[in-house]
């Protein structure tokens, strides 16, 4: 157990070093920053609108009309979409590096001529991504709710930072996620940018491919705008449609649900509140619609965990070193 | 105890149908610098892999310094030192961090003090807080001695620790290798090209061809047997044109 310790804190120290993963880190930092920005700007321009009605409305005599629904956690939208994207790809490429590094620079020969438990070099390994990646997401999540503090000038109450909690704790079980499949498939193949290459084939088919399908699929998309809202068809009627279609639409669904990136997704948004229906719905609702979603993550990430503990032996890695 | 440093008896390692080393016999009495040469692809560094527990034999037995490489892998692991060919070590940590890392791997009680001994012993003060990945060939291949003797081994294994330095580099490494040996008295197992370090460094050679054991005896013996000859790559060169390559 303390071999895994130092195998962690090496990699840990080793990481917090690199400027290659700096530049990347800094670089999701500054997309997602952007897009809060600009989803903030947006809502202020909305606040705005709203202001100059409702005065222009009270000073004519008249009595405004509620709000209109601007909720902050919305403004995550495009950061999330980011995360899902560019930092599962970031994801892969640092749980490749784990691995390729100690392939290519013959250390994997110096750690195995040392009295090394079985599994030390794997849990040294999955604990140190564990912990980079913990502290990466409640940095960025820290930076998120800042920007819609400060940019967007929302308040953000408890049940906001709670929110915004359970969508860090979905975005560090993604990220590990793709860090592990990553280290898994670099551990496999003898060449290590061969395991890169297919991981990043893998990011394609679940982050872009499927849930693309799925979106193709969708009939609401086939028009600009949304094909009921251009019939004028609200959300009980599209509903009642679409009930119609019930194996259509569980053949789309069961598409998208194969991408664990989707998975991200549905749970994310409805626990931010970015999907309408599930805005403002208490949490324990929310937990009850998407507790699947969440729960498939969770078996997808504890699956690659799995997959690197068994993959990362010290006699697969010398089987496959080049 | 055993005499024997390193003792091999009908050792062979196939990969599918190409077979690495046929039937490898050969000691290597404790206290030796034995020098293990051969051309490019004779078997030199699977017999360093088998013997440091790095890959299993696909037959035979072999025992380092006593201990039984298939049946106490662990064992023979405590007693080792090794230094592979163009290791390039952890280039972001500090030469003080990577031996710290080493060190406390191999279980070494007073790492940071006997971190400050063994840069001593390779004559390698005040670089401990300059990263690795600044440091030149030369200075790689000091901290690569330096973390194969951290946790004082019996038995020393170098693949190639020549290769690719300087002339001044080559002394160094050969006066820290000579000073192992004698001074603290490590057994020494090194496969080599360069022919002049070895009458310079070893004790005793053997050759290998296409995986066989083709020659084995002390330097001064090997100088004696073949008086025409007057260096041991001619030698090498001589008893190696005997065998098919």
């Amino acid at each position: 157990m303390a071999e895994v310790g130092v195998l962690c804190r090496k990699e840990l120290k080793d990481l917090s070093r690199s400027r290659a993963i700096a530049m990347l880190l800094v670089f999701l930092s500054a997309v997602i920053l952007l897009s809060v920005l600009v989803a903030a700007a947006d809502y202020r321009v909305k606040l705005a609108e709203y202001t100059a009605y409702a005065d222009a409305l009270k000073a004519a005599g008249g009595s405004p009309t509620p709000p209109p629904n601007l909720f902050p956690l919305q403004m995550l939208r495009a950061g999330i979409e980011y995360l899902e994207i560019v930092g599962g790809l970031f994801a892969v490429i640092l749980g490749y590096g784990l691995v390729a590094k100690e392939k290519g620079s013959n250390t994997l020969q110096l750690l195995f001529t040392r009295p090394l438990g079985r599994h030390a070099f794997a849990g040294g390994k999955i604990l140190a991504t564990v912990i980079v990646w913990l502290v990466v997401v409640v940095a960025l999540f820290a930076v998120i709710a800042l920007a819609v503090l400060l940019a967007g000038r929302a308040q953000l109450g408890g049940q906001d930072f709670l929110r915004l909690a359970i969508a860090a704790a979905h975005t560090w079980v993604y990220f590990i996620m793709w860090s592990l499949l990553a280290l898994t498939l670099a551990s496999l193949t003898r060449q290590p940018a061969s395991g890169l290459v297919l991981a990043l084939v893998l990011w394609l088919v679940i982050v872009l491919v499927i849930p693309q399908i799925g979106d193709t699929m969708d009939p609401d998309n086939q028009i600009p705008g949304g094909f009921f809202a251009s019939l004028q068809i609200d959300r009980t009627n599209e509903k009642a449609l679409l009930t119609h279609f019930a194996s259509y639409e569980t053949g789309r669904d069961f598409v998208e649900q194969t991408s664990a990136t989707k998975q991200y997704e549905r749970a994310v948004f409805a626990y931010l509140g970015v999907k309408s229906q599930y805005n403002q719905m208490p949490l324990g609702a929310v937990w009850d619609a998407t507790s699947h979603n969440s729960l498939w993550l969770l078996g997808t990430s504890v699956f690659t965990v799995a997959a690197a503990f068994l993959s990362t032996t010290r006699e697969t890695l010398l089987r496959k070193l080049p | 105890m055993t005499d024997m440093a390193i003792q091999i008896t009908g050792l062979v390692k196939q990969y599918g149908e190409k077979t690495a080393l046929e039937q490898l016999t050969l000691s290597v009495p404790r206290g030796e610098i034995f020098g293990l040469l051969g051309h490019n692809g004779a078997g030199k560094t699977t017999a360093v892999n088998i013997l440091t527990t790095l890959l299993p034999p696909s037959s035979g037995t072999a025992s380092v310094a006593g201990r039984d490489i298939q049946t106490q892998p662990a064992e023979v692991r405590r007693v080792i030192g090794y230094l592979p060919e163009n290791v390039q070590f952890y280039d972001n940590l500090t030469l003080h961090e990577n031996l710290m890392f080493f060190a406390q791997l191999s279980g070494v009680q007073h790492p940071a003090a006997r971190i400050r001994v063994v840069l001593d012993i390779v004559d390698f003060p005040g670089h401990e807080r300059e990263r690795m990945g600044t440091f030149s060939k030369g200075m790689r291949q000091r901290a690569g001695i330096a973390q194969a003797i951290l946790h004082e081994p019996e038995v020393l294994f170098l693949d190639e620790p020549t290769s690719g330095l300087d002339p001044q580099g080559v002394a160094t490494l050969r006066n820290i290798i000579i000073r192992l040996n004698r001074e603290l008295g490590v057994t020494v197992f090194m496969n080599t090209h360069l022919l002049g370090e070895v009458t310079r460094t070893c004790t005793s050679i053997g050759i290998l061809s296409a995986g066989e054991l083709i020659y084995q005896d002390s330097i001064a013996a090997t100088m004696n047997s073949f008086p025409g000859q007057d260096s041991l790559e001619e030698i090498y060169l001589s008893i190696a044109a005997g065998t098919p390559s």
